[in-house]
């Protein structure tokens, strides 16, 4: 377990560490300039040099890498070129939790849609509910939100103008104000999951250990919740870490369009205006949460089966 | 081994954003125009809701295309919603009225002296800083050599202060007073320029010499979360990436302010913020740099809220002049003359912008004078390409137009792209380029021309209502903003001249002197100006005093602004 843990530390720093290399490299070389940015259309040289001095801008790239570094691993993010006197870890600060919150209760909900669902499919495999389903998984799973959103903002709209009480277009703070949001976020997860719960079934339905459960005459509720479903949700366990990227890249789109205060908002904002260390930390912070996810879902599968050895 | 796959996803997702891939991936789309702006089809025309819930002393205030103000130091104005929100805020010696002419606001007065270098202002009586404190002319001097000093890092104001006397010495650090900003006593405030400017009082007006309080800004990083300044509001509460809340400056000069509370939402996205307006939980929405989105026009334009005005700002072609085959004065004209501009503000974009003759955008200072521009004449085209040497576009090098990813800039850039396959043989390819990259690519044309775009398709908006703002800081021989390289002696001499005519009296000769300027930019292409974008907002009846100007929402006075 020990061994377990000291190799997935090494590893984890390993890929952190190359995150912040590529990310920075990546973020500085591609095309733009974030002074140019802060300038506008208005050039003035002298200016633009003081400002690129000013940030640090004109200094060697290794050279401002190994200095970024530095700080990083103090834990000091630096500070936002465009949003003046504002620290990255702030701007991570006041987006992650709310970020975590919607994405969380969006694959709570999806789990608690999903499984049922896809449990439902297998268990009537091949009649035309199950086949309704799978076509309704799948599209989910392939609607983009940015399709989704604006046909939802249209029935509410429509609600809004028969005079019932609509839930909020956008915007952030109060309960009603995450409703919108995590069903987007949910309906693509909802897809992906009932699929796997139902490939996962229907796979485990044909095991003999279940054909030997039911000759033991066990009743067919004991052996589908005892035998095949604890089985049958173990790959559901790898999804956690994928998920969480999943949940996040998804983010970027349902926070623009719903006005959320999210480190996805955050991001995309970060990159169209160049703001380097708002990128760096944002994608450091999202690469740590992906880790983690990925650990806690190797330790739960262990827990869940023993068999799976730590030790890899 | 996963867990790498995850990391590398993030990755791919922001190399995909940064290198802005016209393939239009979630990243992008939310940086552009989103495909949710097209993709909703209006239902039907529907009468704006009287809103119940609108709440009766606060106007909610929309402002798009970011997610939160980047700063309001009025040092650092950088973008329009910044730009908003300090004007709220903050205040200087002169406003714009809604004619857009300059009116005295912190000075009740000034006099100019005999030579036209020294400005001497009157600080109002009673002018007060919203704690109460007077204000006083050695504010102004601290204000402005604020925005000069180099730990302020302000982006604009070295460049539009710098014929203050003394005002380069602090820029470089030489100084920490420029020697030509001066409080004579604490009424009276003193500036001195290096030779007469005509344009100097309405630089006034932009927000770098708003007055701030010393006080506020020695406080602490964070004073701007509750700043004020002498503007008709102050600042309540800042929640960072949702709203500005601003409340009446009880000690505006001209009075409480008709409204108690304002409200200024952050709207990443156009589309959003339509949406809550549709639902009632926006007072105005759109402004110049972000207006209503297009899709929705048709279903609005019959309502009372639908308000249109064309804006001061020219959307136009620039040229490489160092660079083949946009070097030869003939091959500019030959392309300037295959545009069809009517075809393309009317069909194209049905109308929803104003063909563009000229540089000046109708209802600048000095449009009065008229300009003969160049217009659709494909004989004339082709005549002046063969006389470039390139008869029929034979032996021209492969010729690439550049644009920026927004708004209209695609359909504009294909339209112009076939009228000149069509009226003058040539085939032009079309690079896009995510904003970022696009501006990043126009430094690099300045810097090394050779290694730069050869043409360019971009918009300049008014700073302030002159044309020296268009024509002697566009495409003067030695201005940093002319990416082109345009250069004529003869231009350079006309605008030099107009630049320091500051006498009112002189205003006549001052426009002549532009606009024979103009024709010679007009006639060597400086620029192709295509049109002038109009720009849509949408204002709910319940508010009064507003009025839509080209220089966008204008207040004439705050004090008579009243919701219903």
């Amino acid at each position: 377990m020990l061994r377990f843990f000291t190799r997935r530390g090494i590893s984890m720093v390993f890929v952190l560490f190359s995150l912040t290399f590529l990310t920075f490299m990546i973020g500085h070389l591609a095309p733009g300039d974030p002074i140019l940015v802060l300038m506008g259309p208005r050039q003035d040289t002298e200016t633009y040099a003081h400002l690129r001095h000013l940030y640090g801008l004109d200094q060697p790239l290794l050279t401002q890498y190994i200095n970024y570094v530095a700080l990083l691993v103090r834990g000091d993010f630096g500070l936002s070129f465009s949003y003046e006197g504002r620290t990255v870890r702030e701007l991570i600060a006041q987006g992650l939790p709310i970020s975590f919150g919607v994405g969380g209760l969006a694959l709570l909900v999806s789990l608690i849609v999903g499984v049922p669902l896809g449990m439902f499919a297998a268990l009537r495999d091949g009649t035309l509910a199950d086949r309704g389903l799978v076509a309704l998984a799948l599209g989910l799973y392939s609607i983009p939100s940015f399709v989704l959103i604006p046909l939802i903002w249209m029935a509410n709209l429509a609600i809004f103008r028969a005079g019932y009480p609509n839930l909020p277009q956008a915007g952030w703070g109060t309960p009603s104000h995450i409703v919108l949001p995590v069903l987007v976020l949910a309906a693509a997860n909802v897809g992906y999951i009932t699929q796997l719960t139902r490939a996962s079934m229907l796979e485990v339905l044909r095991d003999d250990y279940v054909r030997t459960a039911r000759a033991k005459g066990l009743l067919e509720r004991t052996v589908i919740v005892r035998h095949v479903l604890r089985n049958a949700l173990l790959p559901l366990i790898t999804l956690l870490g994928p998920t969480t990227a999943f949940l996040v890249t998804g983010a970027f789109v349902v926070e623009v369009l719903f006005n959320i205060p999210g480190i996805g908002r955050i991001a995309v904002e970060a990159v169209g205006r160049r703001d380097y260390p708002v990128i760096q930390g944002t994608t450091v912070i999202l690469g740590i949460a992906v880790v983690i996810m990925n650990l806690i879902s190797d330790l739960l599968y262990h827990v869940f089966d023993p068999r799976i050895q730590l030790t890899e | 081994m996963r867990s790498t796959i995850g990391v590398l996803g993030l990755l791919a997702v922001l190399m995909l954003a940064a290198c802005g891939t016209p393939a239009g991936g979630p990243a992008t789309s939310a940086t552009a125009a989103p495909a949710a702006t097209t993709a909703l089809a209006p239902a039907t025309a529907m009468p704006s809701p009287v809103g119940g819930n609108a709440p009766a002393d606060t106007l909610r205030w929309s402002l798009e295309g970011v997610s939160d103000l980047s700063s309001i130091d009025p040092a650092k104005p950088g973008d329009a919603p910044t730009i908003t929100a300090i004007n709220l805020i903050f205040a200087g010696l002169i406003r714009l009225d809604e004619k857009l002419e300059v009116q005295p606001d912190g000075a009740s007065g000034w006099q100019v002296s005999a030579d036209g270098t020294t400005y001497s202002f009157t600080i109002r009586d009673g002018l007060a800083f919203a704690d109460g404190t007077p204000v006083t002319a050695g504010d102004f001097v601290y204000a402005i050599n604020r925005a000069l000093a180099p730990e302020t890092a302000s982006y604009g104001a070295p460049f539009q202060l710098g014929h203050i006397i003394g005002a380069q010495d602090v820029v470089d650090g030489k100084a920490k007073q420029a020697s030509g900003v001066r409080a004579v006593d604490d009424k009276t405030l003193e500036i001195k320029l290096d030779g007469p400017l005509a344009y100097f009082l309405s630089q006034l007006s932009y927000p770098f010499t708003f007055v701030v309080p010393k006080k506020l800004v020695d406080s602490g990083v964070k004073w701007e979360e509750q700043s004020y300044g002498t503007g008709p509001y102050r600042v309540k509460e800042w929640k960072h990436g949702q709203a500005l809340t601003l409340i009446a400056n009880e000690k505006y000069w001209r009075g409480k302010p008709g409204i108690p509370n304002i409200t200024l939402v952050f709207n990443k996205d156009s589309e959003t913020a339509y949406q809550l307006y549709q639902t009632g939980e926006l007072d105005i929405m759109g402004s110049q740099q972000n207006p209503v989105p297009a899709a929705h026009i048709a279903e609005l334009q019959s309502l009372p809220d639908f308000k249109s005005a064309a804006s001061l700002a020219t959307r136009f072609i620039g040229f490489n002049n160092l660079k083949p085959p946009f070097d030869n004065v003939d091959v500019r004209r030959a392309f300037a003359l295959a545009v069809d501009k009517k075809a393309l503000s009317d069909q194209v974009l049905a109308g929803q912008v104003v063909a563009a003759d000229r540089i000046l955008p109708a209802g600048l200072l000095g449009t009065q004078l008229p300009i003969s521009g160049l217009a659709l004449d494909p004989a004339a085209a082709k005549a002046a390409l063969a006389q470039a040497g390139f008869a029929d576009g034979k032996g021209l090098p492969e010729i690439t137009l550049a644009y920026g990813q927004e708004g209209d800039n695609e359909t504009v850039a294909q339209a112009i792209q076939s009228m000149w396959e069509q009226n003058l043989g040539v085939k032009v390819k079309l690079q896009s380029f995510e904003l970022a990259t696009f501006s990043k690519n126009l430094d690099t044309t300045f810097k090394t021309p050779a290694q730069g775009l050869q043409f360019w398709l971009s918009i300049w908006g008014a700073d302030y209502p002159d044309p020296q703002n268009f024509l002697s800081q566009q495409l003067h021989s030695d201005t940093a903003n002319n990416n082109g390289h345009f250069a004529d002696p003869q231009f350079d001499k006309l605008v030099d001249e107009a630049d320091r005519l500051g006498d009112r009296a002189q205003i006549e000769r001052r426009l002549q002197l532009y606009n024979q300027a103009e024709q010679i930019a007009i006639d060597k292409v400086g620029w192709l100006p295509l049109y002038y974008p109009k720009f849509n907002i949408l204002l709910r009846p319940r508010v009064s005093g507003l009025a839509v100007t080209p220089n966008g929402l204008v207040a004439p006075d705050w004090t008579k602004v009243t919701l219903k």
